[in-house]
């Protein structure tokens, strides 16, 4: 395998004037089928299908951009601190805890079989992770201002990768969920398998609130006041510390409007019971987050174009 | 390759809305007054650049000069497509690259090698385009023995270096230049301009966008020259910088206590003043330590018992005004000279121009010694000239003293030496 330094074309030109104080980088010559550059063409804001279809392709171009960032996310957030990841797995533990004793020992919330802590755990697992995701996507591009201002690239990719780092923590935190099922001997079965399109609603559902609050943020900073509260409310109103079972069936309707009904169900579900999804709620966030997705990105898109003038 | 146009600028025009804040510290507001004052649409607008258009063909290096708020950081911001146009369109062809301010996307609690890769892949480099390159960037930043230290620890220096390395190592088709290269050691700032000058040898288009006219006659072959908004002139460099300059001369912006505008218009008006060498030649330029005369040709049309003239010498440092100072013929008793109607000349000498290597400009005037009821200034040219100081006997400080000495052997003074005659 050819060394990678060496991969640069050398400067065909030979130099007339004077050499430079100190080595610097070789130039790739121009190439000559010069005609092959690629076109950018910048002009005011439009809104259309196509130029959404664009901007996604945009995106894919960017993918070194989104790896790096979302890495840096991740090694940034537990430099200097003495417990590192581990704190990716503390919160849910811990909240867990607090939950246990407060609706399991004092309110007796029943669990459906399945002991308590494990039950809330299943549930404050992506719960957390979806918390996490937009509590600190909705100041990305307010905290990077200096770089939104600066130099262009697609502006999704700064909440996207904060969604993205969330995602790994969750992955960490299975790992002491996979810990705790083997604990109490709960047999897993395939239907596990459904993790994967339930963690992909919550992730679509968790990128679509995120771009529109960091977008409103720009504008209007009590978004980031209200955040913890808004983030308490929703998650009294999905069934994390308690059965979906307990909620009344006149409310049912309502309730199950909240994508992340489905999403939290439905991972308990096939994780702890081993029975199939309840396709209905997942279906029904699963369309609700799509479509929240596409509006969010085309609101995320219309602000983008003027956020610099704003920041 | 003649003929192809990397960078058209087509009819751009750019529209600031701003909500008029008018709150004063400490003010209260009821909640009604802030939510509607939130969802108000921006009241004022401000137009930055106004149907502007030009194009750049591949190779070329182009200047874009003009004032604070001619529009030229709106234009950077355009064609890096950090903002967009209100109307116009920008057309680019090939890889543009903004040499940004360095090291905003630096974090502090990475290390060297960590952030050369983020800030890579933001400026748009691939991983892999950013670990060929790896070694050169180091290098060029001269930080090997800390690539792997948080840029925290780094000294400022160090932060500027590394962060510049990134962005000089692109290899973009068309270079956006800003400000940038005033930052830095004369060292490292003589190592960017080597790397500038190697890309424009390598036929890669440049916009250089400054008001450092020093720097963009020496980089651009062709300058467009902004003003409010709009491209006034588009040419070739030293011409369309003359302009600028004579611009300068017409502008009537009050900067010190003189009046800008005649009060007292038609009494007496300047008809040309010229810089002139100690043989009297008109000069642009000169040397710490010269000989300069000021000559004013002017015009009373009545008889002015009480005129005085000024020139006022403006230091340009980092484009804005720095030290300055005026020559006068208001006598110390704060008594003017008489003029008798008709044309006369005055002339000012400098027997040692007491400045240090920079950029002068001039202004003069005519006025009253005392506010006369008809008004107070009769003329005033403002920035008539723009003076380049160049280095003569070097004498360091941040003025120079003219000054001679005396010796058991001899007496001398700098300007003899300047002179080129020894002293006696």
């Amino acid at each position: 395998m050819p060394h990678i330094a060496d991969v640069t074309p050398h400067n065909p030109m030979p130099r007339t004037v004077d050499p430079p104080p100190t080595r610097t980088a070789e130039i790739a010559s121009l190439s000559a089928d010069a005609d092959a550059r690629p076109v950018t063409v910048i002009s005011p804001p439009s809104f259309s299908v196509a130029a959404l279809w664009q901007a996604a392709v945009r995106l894919t171009q960017y993918r070194d951009l989104l790896y790096t960032l979302s890495a840096h996310r991740l090694q940034v957030r537990y430099k200097q601190s003495v417990l590192g990841p581990l704190w990716a797995i503390l919160q849910p533990l811990s909240l867990m805890l607090i939950y246990t004793i407060i609706f399991w020992r004092l309110a007796g919330v029943e669990s459906e079989g399945i002991p308590y802590t494990l039950f809330a755990f299943a549930a404050l697992l992506p719960w957390t992770c979806f918390s996490t995701a937009v509590s600190s996507a909705i100041n990305s591009l307010v905290s990077h201002f200096n770089l939104v201002t600066k130099v262009y690239f697609p502006r999704e990719i700064l909440p996207l990768t904060y969604v993205i780092a969330a995602l790994v923590d969750l992955a960490a935190g299975g790992v002491v969920l996979a810990a705790l099922i083997a604990y109490h001997q709960i047999p897993l079965t395939l239907q596990a398998l459904w993790v994967i399109p339930v963690v992909g609603v919550m992730f679509i559902l968790a990128l679509a609130v995120s771009l529109v609050l960091s977008a409103v943020q720009v504008r209007f900073r009590d978004i980031g006041m209200g955040m913890p509260l808004l983030m308490q409310v929703w998650m009294f109103a999905t069934p994390v510390v308690y059965p979906l079972s307990a909620v009344p069936n006149k409310w049912r309707t309502l309730y199950m409007l909240n994508p992340m009904v489905g999403v939290i169900e439905n991972f308990r579900r096939v994780l702890l019971h081993g029975t199939p999804p309840d396709l209905e709620s997942l279906a029904v966030g699963a369309a609700i987050s799509m479509a929240l997705l596409l509006v969010a990105f085309m609101y995320f898109k219309h602000v983008e174009s003027t956020v610099a003038d704003v920041l | 390759m003649s003929g192809m146009t990397d960078l058209v600028v087509d009819g751009v025009s750019k529209r600031y809305r701003v909500t008029q804040s008018r709150d004063r510290v400490g003010s209260i507001h009821t909640l009604r007054s802030r939510v509607r004052r939130a969802l108000r649409p921006p009241s004022e607008e401000f137009w930055a650049l106004r149907n502007v258009s030009f194009e750049v063909g591949r190779g070329e290096t182009l200047g874009i000069i003009g004032d604070n708020g001619a529009g030229k950081s709106t234009i950077l911001k355009l064609l890096s497509n950090v903002t967009t146009p209100t109307k116009g369109q920008i057309t680019i062809r090939g890889r543009l690259s903004a040499l940004i301010e360095v090291g905003s996307g630096f974090h502090p609690e990475l290390t060297g090698r960590e952030n050369i890769f983020l800030s890579g892949s933001l400026l748009g480099m691939g991983r892999r385009e950013i670990a060929t390159k790896l070694e050169r960037i180091i290098e060029f930043a001269g930080v090997s023995d800390f690539i792997d230290t948080p840029v925290k620890r780094y000294s400022s220096g160090m932060y500027l270096r590394l962060g510049f390395s990134i962005a000089a190592h692109l290899e973009p088709d068309i270079l956006l230049l800003d400000e940038v290269l005033a930052v830095g050691d004369a060292e490292f700032q003589a190592k960017c301009l080597e790397r500038v000058n190697e890309l424009h040898r390598h036929g890669r288009t440049i916009v250089f966008i400054s008001h450092d006219l020093l720097s963009v006659e020496r980089l651009c072959r062709r300058v467009v020259l902004l003003s409010h908004g709009q491209v006034i002139a588009d040419g070739p460099a030293r011409e369309v910088i003359a302009t600028y300059q004579e611009m300068g001369r017409m502008r009537t912006t009050t900067e010190e206590a003189v009046t800008a505008a005649p009060a007292a218009p038609g009494e007496a008006e300047i008809k040309d003043i010229q810089v002139l060498d100690g043989h009297g030649d008109r000069v642009t330029a000169m040397r710490t330590g010269d000989a300069v005369k000021i000559r004013i040709h002017y015009k009373a049309n009545t008889r002015i018992p009480d005129a005085v003239f000024d020139v006022y010498v403006y230091s340009i440092v980092h484009g804005q005004h720095g030290p300055w100072c005026q020559l006068t013929t208001l006598t110390p008793d704060h008594e003017g000279i008489a003029l008798e109607a008709g044309p006369g000349v005055i002339e000012f000498d400098i027997s040692e121009l007491a400045i240090q290597p920079s950029e002068c400009r001039l202004s003069a005037g005519i006025r009253h010694s005392h506010h006369a009821p008809g008004g107070y200034t009769m003329d005033w040219w403002q920035d008539f000239a723009t003076l380049q100081v160049q280095p003569g006997r070097e004498v360091r400080g941040t003025f120079y003293l003219p000054h001679s000495w005396t010796t058991d052997r001899g007496v001398g003074s700098v300007a003899t030496i300047v002179a080129g005659s020894s002293p006696r």
